[in-house]
């Protein structure tokens, strides 16, 4: 208990002190997950609401596809990429391997399945004759699209969470195309498993306290940004359809 | 206006709506009418541009629809669902919605949904949010969301299911209104024959995704005599026994599956009985049935048979027949 308790005692001073090295890995972390995020989802929500609403050949499988993919191990993923943007790959010449942009890129290929399955699933459970009333008053593609997910609006945020809470926990990848590497790549998860095992417990509490606070923000800012409540799609006739 | 060719349409390998030709006429008012899941909801979709019909044509003012036009098209048909639904919003936010799809200015916006909000007294609920409506209400905020998008074709999916009868009426007072006010087509699918026959020109029957040749022939608009008990009515050149309490105009309805079909009257407590000559038949949906037509004094009767009492009376056009019906199975609306 000694040992948990000196732990935390080292992670409160180091946190306190504004140590530039854990603010530094936290930066980095944070501006990996923002920006992984956000590109994740930018393409993986499109592709869930094409997905949920539209009628193709070999949409099942794609969903297939789609929902196995959120099961690919992480350190798969970093082993492909790393292969991929090695000096001999065939993105070699980006010169991205061992910088945060690889990470990003690898954080992007596991978030991605995340924001398409997941958002594909909010999208299906919105109520058809929502689409289908925004269609008739004349809404083209973009505004029915847009109408159809103000009413998941809770699930899609739900999905962005999730998004972001895969990137910012996500280590496998990070550490074998990211390096670790000390001020240039190394984030608070590859920076909290290289201090566990070094044995310096303070130093990676610290940095799992921050994770979890970030995360948190995270959270409660999304929460905001979701505004007020209000019951899903009340159709007459007793219908109330499907909750967004 | 709005038309279906050759439609074949599927949902999961059955078919739900089979129809060789069904026409919107430009400026009608017209009701489909059909039991629950004869397939009108399924028809209004089409004509709605909502759904591609897995065979066949959907056509508009003569040409036929290609996929590319389907959007801008929808402008100018727009459907109100049976249970229909409200965004998220205010009442307001909702009759809003498709006028600003359509860039209406702020001003022309309020004069346009002042007008629907009068018509259809909404009034008092365009600050409210969907779940602080009840179902009538909702109904209501549906129509006059369509209405007020002013499209050349509406489509009403059984539109006072949840209405009471004031709110019913001021619907369709509104949509009257509407009517003598600019050239709008109206097409309303209902499984009431009197709702149908009270605020539509004409009418077609849907049974089990087809036109169905019976319903509208068997109804008769009539004025009913004062007294109780058994009345006969004038139709032409027959009198109609019916059991009624009612005075005044109404419309009558003979199911043709009430109707017995016989070579010679027979000695029954039936108070109808007609003779006359067949003049059509037509095979029902599936076979199991025939649609006789018999004119009986100047006016169309239609019974419902099987194929197998059609055999043993060897019914045949021009061959004579007695309809028997009693005065109880005269629906009157």
């Amino acid at each position: 208990m000694d040992f948990l308790a000196e732990g935390f005692r080292r992670a409160w001073s180091l946190l306190v002190a504004g140590d530039s090295e854990v603010y530094g890995i936290a930066l980095l972390t944070l501006k990996v997950a923002i920006v992984a995020t956000l590109i994740s989802c930018a393409i993986g929500l499109p592709l869930g609401y094409f997905l949920a609403t539209r009628r193709f050949w070999g949409r099942r499988a794609a969903l297939t596809v789609v929902n196995t993919a959120l099961a690919f191990p992480t350190v798969v993923v970093g082993l492909l990429l790393y292969g991929l943007l090695s000096r001999r790959g065939p993105l070699g010449g980006l010169g991205w391997l061992y910088t945060w942009q690889a990470i990003v890129v690898g954080d992007v290929l596991l978030a991605l399945p995340i924001a398409a399955a997941l958002s594909a699933a909010a999208i299906q459970g919105v109520d058809a004759r929502v689409r289908r009333t925004a269609q008739t008053l004349g809404a083209g593609a973009w505004r029915t699209a847009w109408t159809v997910s103000r009413e998941a609006r809770f699930a899609l945020a739900a999905v962005i969470t999730a998004a972001f809470g895969q990137v910012v926990a996500e280590v496998g990848a990070a550490m074998i195309v990211g390096g670790n590497i000390r001020g240039s790549t190394r984030t608070l998860t590859t920076a909290v498993a290289l201090y566990t095992s070094q044995g310096d417990f303070g130093l990676a509490l610290a940095l799992g306290l921050i994770l979890l606070i970030m995360a948190l923000l995270v959270n409660i800012a999304l929460q905001v940004l979701q505004g007020r409540g209000e019951p899903g799609v009340g159709g007459a006739g007793g219908a109330g359809g499907a909750h967004a | 206006m709005l038309e279906l060719r050759g439609i074949r349409h599927r949902y999961g390998g059955r078919i739900v709506l089979d129809l060789e030709q069904f026409i919107v006429p430009q400026g009608a008012s017209l009701a489909v009418v059909g039991h629950n899941g004869a397939g009108k909801s399924t028809l209004l979709r089409l004509l709605a541009l909502l759904e591609t019909p897995t065979e066949g044509q959907v056509l508009f003012s003569g040409a036929v629809v290609p996929p590319r036009a389907r959007a801008s098209l929808r402008r100018r048909v727009t459907l109100v669902e049976q249970r229909p639904v409200l965004f998220r919003g205010t009442v307001r936010e909702n009759l809003e919605y498709g006028l600003k799809l359509r860039d209406t200015a702020r001003t022309a916006m309020n004069g346009i949904i002042g007008d629907v909000v009068d018509r259809l007294g909404l009034a008092p609920l365009l600050n409210r949010r969907r779940h602080e409506l009840s179902d009538g209400e909702v109904q209501r905020v549906a129509v006059a969301r369509a209405l007020a998008v002013r499209p050349d074709v509406l489509l009403l999916d059984e539109p006072v299911s949840s209405a009471d009868r004031a709110a019913a009426n001021a619907l369709y007072q509104a949509l009257a209104a509407e009517r003598a006010a600019r050239p709008l087509t109206v097409c309303i699918a209902s499984h009431q024959l009197e709702e149908a026959y009270r605020w539509a020109d004409s009418i077609r029957a849907l049974a089990d995704g087809r036109l169905s040749p019976v319903t509208p022939e068997n109804l008769f608009r009539v004025d009913l005599p004062a007294g109780d008990g058994t009345k006969h009515v004038r139709v032409g050149g027959i009198d109609i026994a019916v059991m009624t309490d009612r005075t005044g105009p109404a419309v009558l309805a003979v199911p043709p599956t009430d109707i017995f079909v016989s070579l010679q009257p027979l000695s029954t407590s039936a108070r109808n009985v007609f003779s006359g000559r067949v003049t059509g038949m037509s095979i029902e949906h599936r076979g199991a049935g025939v649609h006789v037509r018999a004119d009986m004094g100047g006016v169309e009767l239609v019974a419902a048979v099987t194929a197998e009492a059609a055999r043993d009376l060897a019914l045949a056009p021009g061959k004579t027949v007695v309809f028997s019906f009693k005065a109880t199975a005269v629906q009157v609306f």
